[in-house]
């Protein structure tokens, strides 16, 4: 066993070494590794003599010890020219400088009149303050003071070697005090409107590009206030102005763009399902923090995720603190329990933060596991640290990871050694230097060592999976499933595809009815417009399902991973697919076993984003909606939108096409674009129909030279048809590319949003009339989403687009009035998708604390290798890493799309 | 203030006669510079306060208490042109990195920033409430530090000319502000006898530094790699610091300096000097490492309130006040 492990320490370490970007990241922190580098009995200094259970620490971005020195200075020569050579940052310098500078180089779409002259740089000089009242002198003037404070970062910054990450610090810090000034007013509509207003006019554009910065920044966190700001400036605004500012607004940069997605986390050996246990009682007042539902996305690449909520029962009040631990462990055992039922050979990992963690231990002590990982352990108690002997905690057997922060306060390393000697199980230990616990790393601690949240993340995500991995991989041989090939190097395995393919397969399934609940497409593609399913009179609005929540962020990366695997369909996947429907349909049972219980017990959702990703087009629905027990007008839902247009080109190396329109891939034989469709719709949800609506997404692979199985395995020719010649009319009329002005490129711009509504509204319309959701009478919105992927070979003009759209709309509006999706998309275009969507999130009402962050994303990415041409009019050459591709500044639009890539 | 007297112009670079120096002699007497006067600046019509030479080495810039700077060859000593616009003294003059603009801090209670090519003040710096002793620039030379007799330090952006941060830590006039090389951090001497070390992206104080008695403090720099920190107090006393352990590691003196603020540098460009100026008309160089006096320059004939150094020869340049109203170049083979 001990030399088991060695074995594996050396192996791990040295792919490790050899090939992680996280290595890079925490070089400094890794010498472990070579320590086990060195030779087979070398053993690190903080290996554990008497417990070899408990595997040697392992330090993430912990700083050394600065060494005493002990000589006086006197001997020492002084140099005082030499400088210390700073360190290369860890993330794309030159990608990070470009996100960073976004709001400046866009600043003038978020001028009222953009004709007027700039206010020259004196503007406070100008600043006419006559008839405002003291409460709008007082609000100006916070706001000034901010973004002078953040104007002084900015310049001082200038030049520094992680200015994006300072950068960021500093955006960080003005939001918040930009935040605070606004709540200082209780964020009254009138007179941050008015703000709003006036700073628009007055700022100099460098100033003006802090505050969007700032706003940027505050989107992301209170989407419904800022929201609330911006109405009156964009109805005055010209639709072009408005647009590019919501696009700007979208999300905030990030430093990390880039290195994160080229250094995706791979999956899990064993597809594991990973139950994550709730950290306390969740309800719709308190829906889970921000950071919890951005690692269950994170986790999501890994492997299934099953989030176990545990709600409080309603009037719950009264329960104490004990009944409500024996819930959150009952409920945790009870899903455990369910899923060995079904699947006796899956591997189980538990994951909790804090008191989850603890949930999650407890658990394992009873019900048989494959792994713990603890992320924030809470250790210390009134009583002191755990670990007495009566503690069951040290009955574990099951391999658990510790993870905690440097300063946590629940938790202190030393302590937490001491105590892991004390556990049979074997564990391992990963401190994060200078991180909470919620392993968050502090402002001084990003300052210092150029780092953000998300590398940190990734970091501790890349030790979650390599100690996940050992530990899978080596229970896979007891529990004697498949055979399994630990090289790390072997990508495509054949196991991999068939996983991969679960969507597809699921699909598949789809068109056999499985569950009585579903409404299912009739036509054996199973692609069918899923608003339809939506509007299945069975669905009830009342029924809550817990969502897998999921952040732009790390799907993008999970997808982006995926879409650099080709499709290989072997003989051999037939079998896992069998096994993969077994799994679906089990999911599907699941789910209707949740909706059978009382609202109020905790429900799940698979997500399947990872798992369709092959496709070259995609679309990804992905919502939260914290379980409402209100039912009425206003519902809680809160869907979380994601449309990613990912349009890839399969000649690489192809031309690499500046002028629009042009594909990389006309050459004809393979899959041009493959189409997803994919729908959850919020009624259909209700009634248990999600593993429906997953199972009803198609997936057809449309070639230039197989126009007819694209006619089959879409919806309908006619659609097809509508959306080629939509795609081609656009283009012949496109402007070029070289003539880029601002407003022709917002056009081009809103003209490819049109145009992938009038597809959206194309392919869902044929099989089904009537694409408005009919779901209008429950008030809720209904999002229904479908995807058109289209490729023409034949187009005189444009040969071929390579267009990978994805659209996701929904069908109310903040009144609760329906409205059809391409009437929505083909009248406003992108910023009417952008804008219209959060207010349709409002619904919730912010004052009794039910906030309802309604993100959409666009997505739009491309092969770096691949030119891909976005739309027709030829505005959106995509984010492609060569200089070709970016001829257009309107790339950068589309950047705010697709900034993960 | 200090730094200057006063006395009548003229406008010529008299040039010494000859030249002592000798290659061999100067390695021979192992590790010791052989500074000598080349030129003497005149012009200046009253004291000198400050000397700075451009960082492309191409020019010398001198502030005097007549309220004009005039910019001189650094090499040959030669009358470029003279920059007027302040109502009263120049204390103190600065660079920007691309050599290409000056701002200089004036008992006028305000800075200019001036173009060198035309000569013409750009932006009037209006905030400080007291006489403004001292002045930099920033690396990237979009920020202009300042310290006041008003007891703050204004931070101010070049473009608009607007004050964005006033930091008020120290309860008496401040003598000195200088930038480190990477340009985030600020360090500020005051004759309340505390050096600070300010975080130039917020504002925030960092550190601050304060000897045992706490002399007033009337010069401090950062060393050219920005580890450390050289401190002149009113005591006739250097020292250089070691700021991030708060740790004085070196100790110059030999000089005189009690009463005025008098400039000292970093000479890097042959042996390693600290060079300053001293209130008995002489110029000071120490060897950084060993602390002796390697040389002193006679010439001036009252205080020597500013020594500079040139970023690539081996050229000190020095001024005094008002008797003598001059600049004098130095010259070293080593």
């Amino acid at each position: 066993m001990a030399h088991r492990g060695g074995e594996r320490d050396f192996q791990t370490s040295a792919r490790r070494m050899g090939t992680s970007l996280l290595f890079q990241l925490s070089v400094h922190e890794r010498e472990l590794d070579l320590v086990f580098l060195d030779h087979s009995y070398a053993k690190p200094w903080s290996a554990h003599p008497d417990a070899s259970s408990a595997r040697p620490t392992r330090m993430l971005f912990v700083t050394p010890r600065r060494q005493h020195e002990s000589t006086i200075e006197s001997d020492v020569p002084i140099d005082v020219e030499t400088v210390v050579s700073t360190p290369v940052p860890l993330y794309d310098n030159q990608k990070a400088r470009s996100v960073m500078n976004e709001c400046e180089r866009h600043v003038i779409f978020a001028r009222t009149d953009a004709d007027a002259p700039p206010p020259p740089e004196d503007w406070e000089e100008h600043v006419n303050r006559t008839g405002w009242t003291l409460a709008q002198n007082k609000l100006f003037n916070k706001i000034l003071k901010a973004l002078q404070s953040d104007r002084l970062a900015r310049l001082a910054n200038e030049g520094a070697c992680n200015e994006p990450v300072l950068r960021r610090v500093a955006v960080d810090k003005c939001a918040r005090r930009v935040r605070q000034a606004l709540a200082s007013v209780s964020w009254d509509t009138k007179l941050i409107q008015w703000l709003h207003t006036t700073l628009v006019e007055t700022l100099s554009l460098p100033m003006l590009a802090a505050y969007l910065d700032a706003l940027q920044t505050l989107k992301g966190k209170i989407p419904t206030l800022i929201d609330r700001m911006l109405v009156s400036s964009n109805t005055k605004t010209g639709a072009a102005g408005a647009e590019a500012l919501s696009l700007l607004l979208k999300r905030p940069w990030d430093p990390a763009v880039g290195v994160l997605s080229h250094n995706k986390p791979s999956k899990l050996p064993g597809s594991p399902l990973i139950l994550i246990a709730s950290s306390g009682p969740s309800s719709s007042v308190f829906p889970t923090s921000r950071r919890h539902r951005f690692w269950q996305s994170q986790l999501s690449c890994l492997g299934k995720v099953v989030p176990v909520a545990t709600h409080l029962l309603p009037g719950g009040s009264g329960a104490g603190v004990l009944q409500c631990l024996e819930h959150m462990v009952g409920a945790l055992r009870s899903k455990v329990l369910e899923i060995h039922s079904h699947f006796p050979h899956k591997p189980i990992v538990l994951i909790g933060w804090n008191t989850g963690a603890l949930v999650a231990c407890h658990v394992s002590v009873m019900e048989y596991v494959t792994a713990v990982v603890c992320l924030g352990f809470p250790l210390l108690t009134v009583d002191g640290p755990r670990g007495d002997v009566d503690d069951p905690l040290l009955d574990m057997k099951t391999p658990v990871l510790f993870v905690i922060g440097q300063n946590s306060l629940q938790c202190h390393p030393e302590a937490m050694e001491d105590f892991r000697e004390k556990i049979r199980a074997e564990n391992s230990l990963v401190v994060v230097g200078g991180a909470d616990d919620n392993l968050r790393i502090s402002k001084a601690k990003k300052k210092s060592e150029g780092l953000t949240q998300s590398m940190v993340d990734r970091c501790i995500q890349d030790e979650i999976v390599d100690f996940l991995t050992g530990v899978l991989t080596r229970t896979e041989g007891h529990v004697g499933s498949e055979p399994r090939d630990q090289d790390a190097e072997k990508k495509k395995k054949p196991r991999d595809v068939a996983r991969r393919d679960l969507a597809f397969e699921v699909s598949e399934r789809g068109s056999r009815p499985a569950s009585p609940a579903a409404k299912l497409p009739a036509s054996p593609s199973g692609s069918e417009d899923l608003s339809s399913v939506s509007s299945s009179p069975t669905s009830s609005p009342k029924t809550k399902v817990t969502t897998v929540a999921s952040s732009q962020k790390s799907s993008q990366i999970g997808s982006t991973q995926l879409l650099k695997r080709h499709v290989q369909r072997t003989e051999a996947v037939l079998t896992h697919r069998q096994a993969q429907a077994q799994f679906a349909a089990f999911l599907k049972q699941n789910m209707l076993v949740r909706k059978a219980l009382p609202p109020g017990t905790s429900s799940c959702l698979f997500e399947q984003t990872e798992e369709a990703e092959k496709e070259e087009l995609r679309v990804q629905l992905k919502r939260h909606h914290p379980s409402s027990p209100l039912a009425g007008s206003k519902t809680c839902k809160r869907p979380k939108i994601k449309v990613s247009l990912i349009s890839q080109g399969d000649a690489a190396g192809g031309p690499c096409a500046p002028s629009s329109g042009a594909a990389p891939e006309a050459a004809g034989g393979k899959p041009l674009t493959m189409t997803l469709g994919q729908a959850s719709t919020g009624a259909a949800e209700l009634t248990g129909l999600l593993a429906t609506a997953k199972s009803s997404a198609s997936e057809g692979g449309v070639s230039a030279s197989q126009a007819s199985s694209v006619v089959s395995s879409s919806a309908s020719p006619s659609a097809l048809h509508t959306l080629q010649s939509r795609l081609v009319a656009p283009s012949s009329g496109g402007s070029l590319p070289g003539a880029a002005s601002a407003s022709s490129l917002l056009q081009g711009l809103s003209f490819s949003l049109q145009d992938i509504s009038s597809k959206a509204s194309g392919l869902p319309a044929s099989p089904s009339p009537g694409p408005a959701p009919q779901a209008a009478s429950v008030k809720l919105p209904t999002p229904a989403q479908s995807l058109g992927a289209v490729t023409t070979g034949a187009g005189s003009i444009v040969r071929a687009v390579p267009v990978a759209t994805a659209l996701s709309s929904l069908g109310a509006t903040p009144g609760g009035k329906p409205t059809a999706i391409h009437q929505l998309l083909a009248n406003g275009g992108l910023a009417k998708l952008a804008s219209s969507l959060p207010g349709l999130a409002q619904i919730s009402n912010q004052a009794s604390g039910l906030k309802v962050p309604t993100t959409i994303t666009l997505t739009l990415r491309g092969q770096p290798s691949r030119i891909t041409t976005l739309s027709p009019v030829g505005t959106g050459a995509a984010p492609s890493e060569e200089p070709a591709s970016q001829v257009l500044p309107s790339n950068s639009q589309f950047c705010y799309l697709a900034r993960t890539t | 203030s200090w730094r200057r007297e006063r006395k009548p112009p003229s406008g010529n670079a008299k040039a010494e006669p000859a030249l002592p120096s000798s290659a061999n002699q100067s390695k021979a007497v192992s590790e010791k510079p052989n500074y000598a006067l080349k030129f003497t600046l005149e012009g200046h019509t009253e004291a000198v306060s400050s000397v700075k030479f451009s960082p492309n080495g191409e020019w010398l810039a001198s502030s005097s208490a007549d309220k004009v700077i005039i910019i001189w060859g650094a090499y040959d000593g030669k009358y470029e042109k003279t920059l007027k616009g302040h109502n009263l003294e120049i204390s103190d003059v600065a660079w920007s990195s691309d050599s290409s603009r000056l701002v200089s801090a004036s008992d006028d209670k305000t800075l200019k920033l001036w173009d060198v090519r035309s000569g013409k003040c750009l932006k009037t710096l209006k905030g400080h409430s007291n006489y403004v002793f001292c002045c930099n620039f920033n690396p990237p030379s979009n920020l202009i530090i300042s310290g006041s007799f008003d007891e703050s330090v204004k931070i101010w952006e070049v473009k608009t000319g607007k004050c964005l941060k006033t930091l008020s830590a120290h309860s008496d006039p401040v003598s000195a502000v200088h930038f480190n090389c990477s340009g985030s951090l600020i360090v500020s001497g005051s004759y309340d006898g505390v050096c600070r070390i300010w975080d130039a992206a917020s504002g925030q104080c960092l550190k601050a530094l304060v000897d045992d008695d706490n002399p007033p403090v009337s010069f401090v720099k950062f060393s050219p790699n920005g580890k450390y920190i050289l401190i002149a107090t009113l005591d006739n006393t250097l020292k250089l610091w070691d700021y991030s352990r708060g740790r004085c590691l070196k100790t110059y003196t030999g000089h005189k300096n009690e009463k005025y603020c008098v400039f000292a540098s970093f000479s890097v460009t042959g042996g390693k000097w600290i060079v300053s100026g001293s209130e008995d008309n002489l110029v000071y160089i120490w060897n950084l490492q060993t602390k002796e006096i390697v040389q002193k320059l006679q010439g001036h004939t009252d205080v020597v309130i500013s020594a500079a150094c040139h970023p690539t020869e081996n050229i000190i340049a020095s001024a005094a006040l008002g008797n003598d109203k001059t600049v004098k170049l130095w010259m070293s083979t080593y």
